[in-house]
């Protein structure tokens, strides 16, 4: 049974002004989980999210990291435990140099400097920064802005990474590496919870999804069962990744029997299902 | 950070003052300014301030106008407290109470009172002035008068960019915090400032170009879709407005009656009282706004 | 850039695909003169715009006949109210208030946004701003659109709508669309001719159908075809289907899929 890292007590957060951002939100997160959190602007997801390391307190109900509360704790402190890399890097980014980048959040937690040095090559490593040690953040690209957006989290170590939106406005080949990234860091035994838009990300990479909508939690399952169900979806302005669309059409058509989350599962699908037509 | 800048904007509303045009009542504003700073006479001072009250209330603009002077409010009355123990006045100074190691001038009492009803007025008529006229209307109609295109454009576009900064500055903050850092103190200030700064030059990078693509910086004439028509009535209050600004200063000049900083009197009692009043108001402030700062 | 030789046609809705830092954007610009005119570097060769070389004319001029809007939608707004921005570039021409007040009109209706007036830019959804920079572009009656990735920082709804708009520009205004984009299943919809721009040199130019058949020149470069594409690719090899011309639009693989195939 693993560790539950985060809980939600009945959190409810209400902006000043009277907006209800988040209406009785009850979940436990538990280590090594793989989470995508999914909802239109302004169902409360990003703000549910930011609870999570105390940039934002609850209204009414709980919070709870690793066993204590987070009320009375400051951001800077849950840093410890949960890590949140911002969807656009250049709000992070001042440093000279790439390494300096990354030297900054373990500096923060009073680390020794052999400490430090350690972290900042293993994620030079894990991220494959290596050509760009010594470059300014400014000047590399802005896929690359956003490895080290993440990588600059990494080397703080924390149980749990917040990824907002890693692969939105990136090209086909680092939202690649993004993938093996997110299951790599799972692999080596931390919760990732992802706020994303990418429907690809969403059906082949998480294994748990938390879907809001109003400010209310409405599923709270795997992605398997939240892309059969095609109300869900269309109530929450949810577009299916293409070939998830197709088992749809072919399901409905009694064609298949089950649903597709990516092209291999397709695949597997015809090659168990189907068979190639004799009268042509 | 947070409670630093001030919300001082246009309050929507459909009051008698709103309707006036922007001309008129910048006229106004400034006339008040000018007379403010002519006379110390606490009474044409105290005349203004109620006007502006009047003015104020009829404008529907209370819950804003409140809140801003919740702020400014404490730091205007703190001249009251420091005028009246060290008075801005030629002496000689007549002592009329002891407070503690402080002693109390009788010029002290006057110079503060009147230097906070000079601010107050002053303030007053901007706050009004600010929450009663939509900007873009104020810039169109300092076009009609003279003002460059250019410069009603770059105005504009920093009255936009200020929120937008502000939260900018915020989202980096958060950023910034959940990296571990500080928020205080000179390891704060360069990862917090950077990124604002390299995002306002990217922002308005793009933006240029997007303005140029929609014909910004072509020659000849332009026109404007914002208009602002004067009306008979604008044009009255503002011919009153001048009038009432020349004579008012007029007399300010003419009658020397109207220095009382040797006349007046003030009780000893009541010279404490206002004194006391006056820093208590000021530390409130002062400890409610630091918890709210080191509580971030 | 190097070596770019290319024709658009009047009415076409084309697509231009490359990863970034391809050099999609350098193109575009060079669209509506941005390049060589407002951005330093050497240009060699010439663009012509509806027969207009592109040095010969400032951008506020080419600004009549190419409509541009960019990846960030905020970054575009400037105004403090929806029809101030809208009218903007009709300012800038000087159109009298009456025909601007018509003109906004019209082209907030074409975006779908017309009960919005008098909101605040900065109020609107990423979709809505987009569509609105959308709009201001549009008042002065470009001919050619161009559009720099205008859904890579939008929610999907407003993706959606983003979308909607240019096809209909294309379609019911009949202009000519240039569109650089990611979303490769959204290009295969829309498109009529694409464009593969690859460290800076074009290395495809065709329809739809002829470019996503490229499965492997396309996967050296690191971009995707559309995933039906990409699945018919793969059973078409394993089930030897002997297809000559992949699918790549969902329709197209639906109706395929049961052609070539039945239940077990």
């Amino acid at each position: 049974m693993e560790e539950v890292l985060i809980t939600c007590d009945n959190l409810s957060h209400v902006y000043s002004g009277g907006v209800v951002a988040v209406k009785e939100v009850n979940l436990k997160i538990k280590r090594g989980e793989l989470i995508g959190v999914i909802g239109q602007n302004g169902s409360g997801k990003t703000t549910l999210v930011k609870h999570f390391n105390g940039l934002l307190k609850p209204t009414y109900g709980k919070v709870i990291i690793k066993g204590e509360e987070t009320t009375n704790k400051r951001v800077q402190e849950l840093s410890r435990s949960v890590g949140y890399v911002f969807q656009n890097p250049n709000h992070q980014l001042f440093a000279k140099t790439v390494t300096a980048e990354l030297e900054f959040g373990p500096r923060n937690l009073g680390l020794s400097e052999e400490e430090v040095h350690e972290r900042v090559e293993k994620a030079i490593e894990f991220f494959n920064l290596d050509t760009y040690r010594n470059q300014h953040p400014y000047r590399i690209s802005f896929p690359l802005r956003k490895l080290v957006g993440m990588a600059s989290i990494y080397t703080m170590r924390p149980d749990v990474f917040i990824l907002d939106e890693p692969t939105t406005g990136q090209d086909n080949i680092t939202t690649r590496i993004v993938y093996q990234l997110i299951r790599r860091l799972r692999d080596e035994g931390s919760t990732v919870i992802c706020v994303a838009h990418d429907m690809i990300l969403l059906a082949e990479v998480v294994e748990r999804m938390i879907v809001m909508r109003d400010s209310v939690l409405i599923a709270d399952t795997d992605p398997k069962t939240v892309f059969s169900d095609r109300k869900l979806m269309s109530s929450t302005h949810l577009y299916p990744p293409q070939i998830t669309e197709l088992s749809h059409r072919l399901k409905d058509k009694n064609f298949i029997n089950t649903y597709a989350l990516s092209i291999d599962e397709m695949q597997k699908v015809t090659d168990q299902q189907l068979q190639v037509k004799r009268s042509k | 950070m947070r409670g630093a800048v001030l919300p001082i904007s246009m309050v929507p509303g459909n009051s008698v003052v709103h309707k006036i045009a922007p001309l008129p009542k910048l006229l106004w504003a400034v006339g008040v300014l000018i007379i403010s700073f002519s006379t110390r006479n606490p009474a044409i001072l105290g005349a203004m301030i109620v006007l502006g009250l009047f003015l104020a209330s009829i404008s529907n603009i209370w819950s804003s106008f409140l809140k801003v002077m919740g702020i400014l409010f404490p730091i205007m009355v703190i001249a009251i407290f420091l005028q009246s123990i060290a008075p801005a006045f030629p002496q000689p100074w007549t002592p009329i109470a002891q407070l503690g190691p402080f002693t109390i001038y009788q010029e002290g009492i006057y110079s503060g009172l009147t230097l906070f009803e000079r601010t107050f007025s002053m303030t007053i008529f901007a706050m009004v002035f600010i929450m009663t006229t939509h900007p873009s209307d104020l810039f169109v109609s300092l076009e009609k008068i003279g003002m460059p295109y250019v410069i009603n454009f770059i105005l504009t576009v920093t009255l936009q960019l200020i929120p937008i900064l502000q939260r900018e500055f915020a989202t980096v903050l958060s950023a910034q915090k959940s990296r571990g850092m500080k928020g205080t103190g000179f390891g704060a200030v360069l990862p917090s400032m950077v990124p604002v700064f390299v995002g306002a030059i990217e922002r308005v990078q793009q933006m240029s170009i997007s303005l140029e693509s929609r014909a910004f910086g072509s020659t000849g004439k332009k026109t404007s879709y914002r208009n602002v028509v004067m009306g008979v009535k604008d044009y009255v209050i503002m011919v009153v407005g001048l009038l009432a600004s020349a004579v008012t200063l007029y007399w300010i000049i003419v009658d020397k009656s109207l220095d009382w900083s040797r006349t007046m009197h003030f009780s000893p009692t009541l010279s404490v009282i206002l004194v006391i009043t006056a820093a208590l108001i000021f530390v409130t402030f002062i400890v409610i706004s630091v918890s709210k700062i080191i509580k971030t | 850039m190097q070596n770019i030789n290319l024709k658009i046609y009047e009415g076409e809705y084309v697509a231009i695909l490359g990863l970034n830092g391809a050099g999609k954007t350098t193109l575009q610009l060079c669209l509506n003169g941005v390049i060589p005119n407002m951005i330093m570097g050497e240009l060699t060769g010439d663009v012509f715009i509806k027969g207009l070389n592109t040095r010969d004319y400032p951008t506020r001029e080419l600004a009549k006949i190419v409509g541009m809007v960019f990846d960030n939608p905020e970054f575009q707004l400037t105004q403090t109210s929806v029809a101030e921005e809208v009218a903007l570039g009709l300012e800038n021409l000087g159109t009298s208030p009456h025909d601007m007040e018509e003109i906004i009109g019209e082209v907030l209706q074409t975006v779908g946004l017309s009960g919005l007036k008098d909101r605040s830019p900065f109020e609107l959804s990423g979709g809505q701003q987009q569509r609105l920079a959308i709009a201001s572009a549009l008042a002065m009656h470009p001919e050619i659109f161009v559009m720099d990735e205008p859904t890579s920082n939008v929610d999907p709804v407003g993706k959606e709508e983003i979308i909607a708009v240019a096809a209909k520009l294309n379609q019911e205004k009949h202009m000519t669309v240039i569109l650089a984009e990611h979303e490769v299943e959204v290009v295969a919809q829309y498109a009529d001719h694409v464009i593969v721009i690859d460290k800076g040199k074009i290395i495809l130019d065709g329809t739809p159908q002829q470019v996503f058949n490229q499965i492997d020149v396309l996967a050296k470069c690191g971009l995707r075809t559309p995933q039906v594409t990409e699945f018919f690719n793969q059973i078409n090899q394993s089930k030897k289907l002997g297809i000559k011309e992949l699918p790549i639009k969902i329709d197209e693989a639906e109706s395929l899929m049961l052609n070539q195939f039945e239940k077990k």
